[in-house]
């Protein structure tokens, strides 16, 4: 919504919650304390963002300059502990935090660095912002940084994570969660939603995700997963291998693949499966095999009636060992 | 003291910078020699002029401008060889030490020749340029210290679209050795997918939506490549 676009009514409210985190920045900043002259200058600040009458709803955070810590709790409010730190004062008034409450229950958060007067270049390296954010747990959030680690613990409604290269960390989180990571790996645990995770060049991790779809990808990077249970899964690497501990949904589909990796996939099955599995080398374990049909090789779990719908599991790597074991 | 002694000093005593006896001493000659007094009230009534002159603020661009011939000049500087930099420290005070320097090179080669006069010729000549070489290899890269913060940060988004591109490159050419083994349809389908979310980047004007569409091509080739999922209903991915 435009600014241009507001009611008198909803502008006052705007304007005085605005105020009202002006002033506690302001106060906050004000009992800031320099810390450790031999270590450069380390100002911290607390301040509390109320919702001016809506919830919040969706919380977007942007800090290139450091680390991102966003904790779900059962409050209204939003709590933000800032941690800047920098050579010396001039650099340290260059780092910039803003924040902007909106009246549609969403927040903005951003660093930056302003343009400098120093005659010397001040290296990225040489300061940093770091964040930690309690937020209400129902809130989204939509966060992105640099090279800084993103984590994300007990939120309930999801959202969307970005890093160049930081490292990726999510714990108990529900709602889709989408993450993207160029070379930082990504740990992803207790989450109970859909899924859709990539990484270029980088790791996966996925530890207990329950929900309806898990979609990963890595590009040049390994996948390993365990206790996954949901309905639709496909991990994809090129480079890397993938070792998957899984269990397949009633009706379910899971696909596992890999150009050059290894595919190692331990099962536990819901009622019966219809396996193809293609490989450099392909087991299947104490799977029933039916068929190679046009280099596939077609097994079973169970028994699969005619008109019924087994789960699906598909195994392929062009040039790797594809293993499948089952757990009963 | 003469005139020209007085005119000399006449800057410093106005800017006070003459301590007891010299200033006291300037100021006496002003007393008694009017030309000096004149030059001096000259001087006085053109500096109280440039004083009341508003303050100038240089255009930004100027700013912009010294920052970067400042940057250019350590890139330059970091690039020099070390043993470059030395001898333009050392070159102002050459024609002094000249003699000394070939003195000490003379014993220096007399006490070389006669230390290594039985070693192995390639040897002898191939320790100096290999320790020459390591030398000139600067301890930080001469773009950390250059680049500044901002224009860092301005600059993160062209690295990712780099790796992306360097990413999908690498998929695509993956893609062309599998190319034999597809149905010219899945041919003309891939080829199409992939121009549609090419063009999707292009159209992309905000860096997140930019990226999105990367990631895309990226997971659009990986499904090819790795899973012979060229077509894909819906569209793009």
């Amino acid at each position: 919504m435009s600014r241009r676009g507001l009611g008198h009514g909803t502008g006052r409210r705007v304007g005085r919650r605005l105020w009202g985190a002006l002033v506690a920045l302001c106060g906050l900043v004000g009992v800031a304390a320099a810390e450790g002259p031999g270590a450069g200058i380390v100002e911290r600040a607390r301040l509390e963002v109320a919702p001016g009458g809506k919830a919040f709803e969706q919380i977007t955070i942007e800090n290139p300059l450091g680390d991102v810590i966003v904790e779900g709790y059962d409050g209204t409010s939003i709590l933000i502990e800032t941690k800047k730190a920098a050579p010396d004062q001039d650099a340290l008034e260059r780092l910039r935090i803003s924040l902007v409450p909106n009246p549609d229950g969403t927040v903005r958060i951003s660093t930056t660095a302003d343009g400098g007067r120093e005659v010397r270049p001040l290296a990225r390296s040489a300061v940093r912002i770091d964040l930690v954010v309690r937020a209400p747990r129902d809130a989204r959030i939509d966060a992105a940084v640099s090279s800084g680690k993103l984590e994300v613990v007990n939120m309930d409604a999801g959202g969307e994570l970005d890093t160049a290269s930081g490292p990726i960390s999510v714990r108990n989180v529900a709602g889709g969660l989408s993450t993207h990571s160029v070379t930082g790996p990504t740990s992803l645990a207790q989450v109970f939603g859909s899924v859709d995770a990539q990484t270029i060049s980088s790791d996966l991790e996925l530890d207990t995700i329950g929900g309806e779809r898990l979609v990963a990808y890595a590009n040049r990077g390994k996948i390993a997963g365990r206790r996954v249970r949901a309905r639709h899964v496909e991990l994809t690497t090129t480079d890397g291998g993938i070792v998957l501990e899984a269990e397949t949904a009633l009706h379910g589909r899971l696909i596992v693949a890999s150009l050059k990796g290894d595919v190692e996939v331990r099962l536990r099955r819901q009622g019966p499966v219809a396996i193809r599995a293609r490989g450099g080398k392909v087991d299947l374990g104490s799977a029933t095999l039916v068929a190679h049909r046009d280099g596939w090789v077609h097994g079973q779990l169970g028994q699969l009636l005619s008109g019924s719908r087994p789960a699906v599991v598909e195994l392929r790597s062009r040039y790797g060992f594809v293993q499948l074991t089952v757990v009963d | 003291m003469t005139c020209e002694h007085v005119q000399k000093r006449l800057t410093a005593y106005l800017d006070g910078e003459l301590d007891g006896d010299r200033g006291s001493v300037v100021r006496g000659h002003l007393r008694a020699c009017a030309t000096c007094r004149q030059i001096a009230s000259d001087e006085a009534a053109l500096r109280d002029g440039l004083r009341q002159l508003p303050p100038v603020d240089p255009p930004a661009s100027l700013w912009a401008g010294v920052q970067a011939r400042l940057a250019e000049a350590e890139v330059a500087d970091a690039k020099r060889p070390a043993w470059r930099r030395a001898l333009a420290r050392w070159a102002p005070l050459a024609p002094r030490y000249a003699l000394g320097g070939l003195v000490a090179a003379a014993a220096v080669t007399a006490i070389w020749w006669r230390t290594h006069r039985d070693a192995d010729p390639e040897q002898a000549t191939a320790t100096p340029s290999q320790v020459l070489a390591a030398d000139t290899t600067p301890a930080v890269p001469a773009t950390a210290l250059a680049v500044d913060i901002s224009a860092d940060l301005a600059a993160e988004s062209d690295r990712i679209t780099a790796t992306y591109a360097e990413t999908a490159a690498e998929l695509l050419a993956l893609a062309s050795e599998r190319r034999h083994e597809w149905a010219p349809d899945e041919q003309q389908a891939f080829d199409a997918q992939v121009a549609a979310l090419r063009s999707a980047i292009d159209d992309a004007s905000a860096e997140r939506p930019r990226h999105r569409a990367w990631r895309s091509l990226i997971r659009y080739l990986q499904n090819a490549v790795v899973r012979d999922q060229i077509a894909l209903a819906g569209g793009a991915p």
